[in-house]
């Protein structure tokens, strides 16, 4: 897609343009060509304008300017390689042949045309299982099975294929022209429209016969030549064969599903025909409705039954009634209430006067003996307070520069020599007697 | 599946297949030969089901065009109308059901083509008129939309009752569009028709006011809008297991 976007490929072909292709199909056919000079060409494009376009003037202007754009999009090619010595002879290409083939619609599916392609086929898929078998190296397996699966019986099924959807556009045509005959001619078009659908149905019918019956023979051998192409280890052959089925199986499943298909349109059809057309010959009930539609009468409404469904009744769980989350309420100010505990500060003094009894004479020392116990962090606060404390009970004495030390691992501070308190604090009266004599 | 006949009820009702018929069918579903399994039972039981559902004060129909439905004659069965909205679109359809170029694509039509029916036949301004009957002024592309939105939900519901089959953007008529044209399908005069399906209460007659009523619940959004989703239910049936066939006056709760 990438590329035909980059190239900006396009086609453009007026009616006058596909006349002109198809004139020079019919004339090569008929006379044999294989190429067409300039005068040709422009003899060929006189008889098309003529019934395309008839009465415009300056067709030869006409025709040079339509094999120019033939030629631009690649529909007509030069093929003498003359250049400018002489004049030029054209072909149609590929491109152009395909699209009048598609217009011609010569490409139909009959039985016979399918019979013959099946048994082309199948001989041509059995000679390749005979080649398979016989195959004993590369190069015969490339010259005589994956050539001729990818070329010759790749061409017979595309045949087969091609014909396929000329047939479902010839059923497309068969439904436009029943309707067109029904609107034509109402009552007496009936008998014609049975036809149309009897012949298409029998048409199918006997396709789908014989699809259903040669593709099996046909599967058959492209298994056995997959297999054999497994066993000698052909790739490439094997992926061609398995590509085959897979086209085999498409045409097969194409033929039952047009029939189903065809089969519930020609039941409609028929229904319509007898239910609609046959009863109401002269078509008179449309316009009857559609004046009943447009407001002609009294407005009515079709009655129905209306029966409500089973109400079932669900068990509904119990639903445990669940309390609003709320804040607890509690007084802010709360009233003093006496407190029986130990005054921290008299605890500490103890401690204190407890560790300097012991002999410790620095701050440092009192320090660790006292908050030895203390997590980190409070033992941190806890030392301010020991200061203060001791400071209160002892006499500290310190130099200009006081020494910073340790305190368990985590803890410095300045420290201070301590000496006992003339007359002691209150209530710390054994050291107070101790450190008076010593200050 | 073929069946070999019904001796007497009790093999109806063992059927496989009755329980989901009998549901459909009083939900107001048409069966025609689409629904082989159902059309099959049908023809094969019907001198069965016809007394069997007369005990339930209902009518089992039999058209020659080729479909069954039941019809509730007493209350025991609840029975309910179609809305002006679905007896307009039922109509053309039941118009393109009879036209030769439905039959080119197998009966299959598109919305578009059921729109331009519509527009064909009532004209532009009636068809919106129709679909936004309370509105003085209106927005005309709001208008047009709703109108198109009313025209989806009345296919809808005509689905859910057999007239047709909605599939990939297409629909499918069937052969019970043709009840829509029963008043004019005889040599009788339309309204002595119409009189005779009234008596049989195979349809009601519309009172000025009744039309009103139905075009009013049929009536969206203040705003014009239509529903994203509109709630074909309209009669009050809440059940989430309903079909959506519903929609219109239930004549007996």
């Amino acid at each position: 897609m990438a590329v035909v976007a980059e190239r900006r490929l396009a086609i453009e072909l007026g009616t006058v343009d596909v006349c002109f292709l198809v004139a020079l199909y019919v004339r090569a056919e008929g006379a044999n060509l294989t190429s067409f000079t300039e005068a040709q060409l422009e003899d060929v494009f006189a008889q098309a304008s003529a019934v395309a376009q008839p009465g415009v003037d300056q067709v030869r202007r006409r025709a040079t300017l339509a094999i120019q754009r033939l030629r631009d999009q690649r529909m007509l090619a030069r093929v003498d390689g003359q250049g400018v010595v002489r004049t030029g002879e054209f072909a149609l290409s590929r491109l152009a042949t395909g699209i009048v083939e598609f217009f011609l619609e010569e490409d139909v599916l009959t039985r016979e045309s399918l019979v013959l392609l099946t048994g082309s086929l199948r001989a041509a898929i059995a000679s390749v299982l005979d080649a398979a078998r016989a195959a004993s190296g590369p190069d015969a397996w490339q010259g005589g099975v994956t050539g001729p699966l990818r070329v010759t019986v790749s061409e017979l099924i595309a045949g087969i294929e091609r014909r396929q959807r000329g047939l479902d556009l010839q059923q497309e045509s068969f439904q436009a022209e029943i309707r067109k005959l029904l609107e034509a001619d109402w009552f007496g078009a009936i008998e014609r429209c049975q036809a149309l659908l009897e012949s298409t149905s029998a048409t199918l019918r006997e396709l789908n016969e014989v699809l259903l019956h040669d593709s099996s023979l046909l599967l058959a051998l492209l298994h056995d030549i997959e297999e054999l192409a497994v066993a000698a280890g052909e790739a490439e052959a094997e992926a061609a064969a398995h590509r085959l089925i897979d086209q085999v199986d498409r045409i097969a499943a194409w033929g039952s599903a047009r029939q189903r298909a065809w089969s519930e349109y020609f039941q409609y059809v028929h229904r319509y025909l007898r239910d609609v057309v046959r009863l109401d010959p002269t078509r008179a009930l449309t316009q009857r409705l559609r004046e009943q539609l447009a407001g002609g009468g009294q407005r009515f409404a079709l009655a129905y039954a209306s029966t409500p469904p089973l109400r079932i009744l669900r068990a509904t769980p119990v639903v445990r009634e669940r309390p609003p989350v709320v804040r607890p309420h509690a007084p802010r100010d709360r009233e003093p209430a006496p407190d029986a505990g130990e005054d921290p500060q008299v605890a500490l003094d103890a401690k204190v006067l407890r560790s300097l009894d012991g002999g410790a004479r620095a701050l440092s020392a009192v320090t660790t003996e006292v908050t030895a116990e203390l997590p980190g962090p409070e033992r941190f606060v806890e030392a301010g307070r020991v200061a203060g404390t001791v400071a209160r009970l002892a006499r500290a004495t310190a130099e200009r520069e006081r020494p910073w030390v340790a305190v368990g691992e985590e803890l410095e501070i300045e420290d201070w020599k301590l000496a006992r308190a003339a007359g002691g604090a209150g209530g710390a009266g054994g050291i107070g007697g101790v450190g008076g004599g010593a200050a | 599946m073929t069946r070999s006949g019904f001796a007497q009820l009790q093999d109806v009702i063992l059927d496989a297949d009755f329980p989901e018929l009998d549901v459909a069918l009083r939900r107001g579903r048409h069966i025609d030969r689409e629904d082989h399994a159902w059309y099959e039972l049908l023809t094969q039981a019907q001198e069965h089901l016809e007394p069997f559902y007369r005990r339930y004060g209902c009518e089992l129909i039999f058209k020659t065009d080729g479909y069954y439905y039941l019809l509730p004659t007493s209350d025991k069965v609840s029975r309910r109308q179609l809305s002006p909205g679905d007896m307009l679109v039922g109509q053309a359809l039941a118009l393109l059901y009879l036209d030769p170029a439905a039959i080119e694509r197998g009966g299959r039509v598109t919305m578009e083509e059921l729109i331009a029916q519509l527009v064909a036949v009532l004209g532009s301004d009636a068809l919106i008129r129709a679909f936004n009957p309370k509105r003085k002024r209106y927005d005309e592309r709001v208008a047009q939309k709703t109108a198109r939105a009313r025209v989806a939900e009345a296919v809808r519901h005509l689905a859910a009752l057999g007239f047709v089959d909605m599939a990939e953007e297409q629909l499918r008529l069937r052969p019970a569009l043709l009840r829509f044209a029963e008043p004019v399908r005889g040599l009788t005069e339309p309204a002595e028709a119409l009189a005779k399906l009234v008596a049989q209460g195979e349809v009601t007659l519309e009172t000025e006011e009744e039309a009103a009523e139905g075009a009013e619940e049929a009536e969206g959004a203040e705003d014009g809008e239509p529903d994203p989703e509109p709630e074909l239910d309209r009669g009050g049936d809440d059940d989430e297991d309903d079909d959506g066939s519903g929609g219109d006056d239930d004549e007996d709760g």
